[in-house]
Order: structure tokens, then sequence, then C-alpha cells
């Protein structure tokens, strides 16, 4: 029980410090962004790191439009497959899991090089929950997969998300109201990537405020830099 | 020797820290509807602004 609660607290410190770079880099700061570069150790903590956050790991390279520079070996290349192999969902993995890994995938083929060593075959991941599950539970959902908000990544989720606009706007008030900050950050930068988003949650400003009030959080830092670098409604 | 031992249950661990991390329970925390806060202190300063209970008047038993 203590080594698993040492094993949390570890890994959370290395996925704070990973999301604190990526922010800094969608923020244009910190200079040419490199995931290996941010990796302090190349262990298996910071494989975990990767995993946890998903796509994100590579959106400063969905913001440059571009690939990374090298071949298939470049480094971000074989860092990110090295952490897809060692933590691929089990057989009794979550959606939210399924659906992050995905994300990882679908992000590694759009903005790494590609290679002659294929990218992992996307598992499949239910998303009934996105139609029927009721809207403080949609939120929290949603908000776990902020990072498949990058643009091009998993369209029938977005899809699925925008019918339910009024929903996540919802969410997003009550996360403020709880005070979970990377919860409405999360439902943020969903937010702003859907075109009828209600004007009168002030939205941006919301951003702004969580944004302040979490202490500079690295996770939540990520998620209002990602809204800010990656808007796609009609505000 | 120990490394290659306790390196299969070290990724074990991280995977489920992993899992926990990506799905994590929502905070618990109290949050109230407005509405029936509103409902409540209403109902609070009702009580408190009504009138005693009016008490039949003494009468001398003498």
């Amino acid at each position: 029980m203590a080594g698993q609660a040492q094993e949390n607290s570890s890994l959370s410190t290395v996925v704070a410090d990973v999301a604190g770079g990526v922010a800094l880099a969608l923020d244009g700061e910190g200079g040419s962004y490199a995931l290996s570069a941010l990796l302090a150790q190349r262990d298996t903590v910071a494989l975990a790191a990767i995993r946890v956050l998903g796509a994100d790991v590579l959106a400063p390279y969905a913001l440059n439009g571009g690939a990374v520079r090298g071949g298939s070996d470049a480094p971000d290349s074989q860092v990110v497959r090295r952490a897809l192999a060692a933590y691929p969902p089990g057989a009794d993995a979550s959606d939210v899991s399924l659906w992050s890994y995905r994300g990882l995938v679908e992000a590694s083929r759009a903005f790494l090089p590609p290679g002659g060593e294929d990218w992992p075959v996307e598992p499949q991941a239910g998303d009934t929950w996105v139609r029927t599950d009721p809207w403080p539970k949609l939120a929290h959902r949603a908000s776990q997969l902020a990072a498949l908000s990058l643009p091009g990544l998993a369209p029938g989720l977005a899809a699925g998300l925008a019918a339910r606009t009024d929903d996540l706007a919802r969410g997003f008030v009550r996360a403020v109201r709880r005070r979970d900050w990377l919860q409405a950050a999360g439902l943020g930068r969903w937010l702003v990537r859907m075109p009828d988003v209600p004007d009168t949650l002030g939205l941006e400003a919301g951003l702004v405020f969580v944004h302040r009030m979490s202490g500079g959080d690295p996770r939540v830092s990520l998620h209002a830099s990602a809204a800010r670098c990656f808007p796609g409604g009609s505000r | 020797m120990a490394t290659e031992l306790t390196a299969p249950v070290e990724t074990a661990a991280l995977a489920a820290a992993v899992e926990g991390l990506l799905d994590s329970a929502e905070p618990e925390g109290i949050y109230r509807d407005t509405r029936e806060c509103g409902g409540g202190l209403l109902l609070a300063a009702l009580l408190l602004i009504s009138p005693p209970t009016p008490r039949a008047p003494k009468t001398d038993a003498r």
C-alpha cells in the first residue's frame, strides 16, 4: 500500500513536470520543443507520465503543424513508442484509458515522422457514454479526455460531445463552483472548439479565472495554454 | 539480481498508478444548489422572526 502511494506520488511529480514543459512550449517559451528533452530520466516513470498525459505530450507539434524533424528513429518517436509498448490498456481498462491510448497513437501518427515501423493499432473504445451519461458524469469524463480535443484527433468523439455542448457548459460551471480547476480547464478546452457555446457562459474570462485560481497547477496551465492555442468555435 | 526481480513489480505498480491517474474519481465536494440554499435561508429566517406561540393567560387560582 505504501509502495503504491509512493509510485503515485513520484508519477504525479513527473506528470506535473512534463505538463509544465508542454505548457511553456505552447506559450512559446523555453525554445524549441522536444519531448525527449523534457524527460530528465528515461525510465519507466517517465514513460508512464507520457501515457498519463497522452496526446498532450505532442501538442506543441500540432501547433507547428509539422512533424518532428528526423526519421522514425528520432528521440521523440522512440520514447513515445516505448511508452505505448510499456503501458497498453489492460483487458479491464476503462473507456477513458482506451480513448487516451487511442489519442496518443493518433497523435503519434499525425505529428511524428512516418517510419518503417508501424504504430500500434488503436483499440476499440466505447462511446455510448457520450450519449447516455448524465451531464455531471459526462463532464467528468470529457475533462479526463481533454487531450483528444487537439485538432484532427478523435473526430467522432468531438462530434458526440459537440452535440452535448450545453451539458459540458453546465459541467464547466459546476466544476468552477466546486473549485475543481483541473476539470474546469479540461472542459474549457473542449468548449473553445465548439461552435454553439452560449455567450452567457463567459468562457474566455472563466478560463483565465480558472488558471489563476489553480495556483499554477501545471496540468491546468497546460489545458489553459492549449485552449488559447487551439480555438475552433465561433466566439 | 534484486533489480531484475523488482522491475516487473514496479512496472505493475506503475501501470496501476497510470490507470488511477487516467480514470481518477471526481474529488469529493459538496455541491449546493443556490435555489435550495435560498429556500433554506428563507425558512430559517421565517422561523426566527415568527411571533412566539400564544399562551393562555394566567389566572389566579385563589
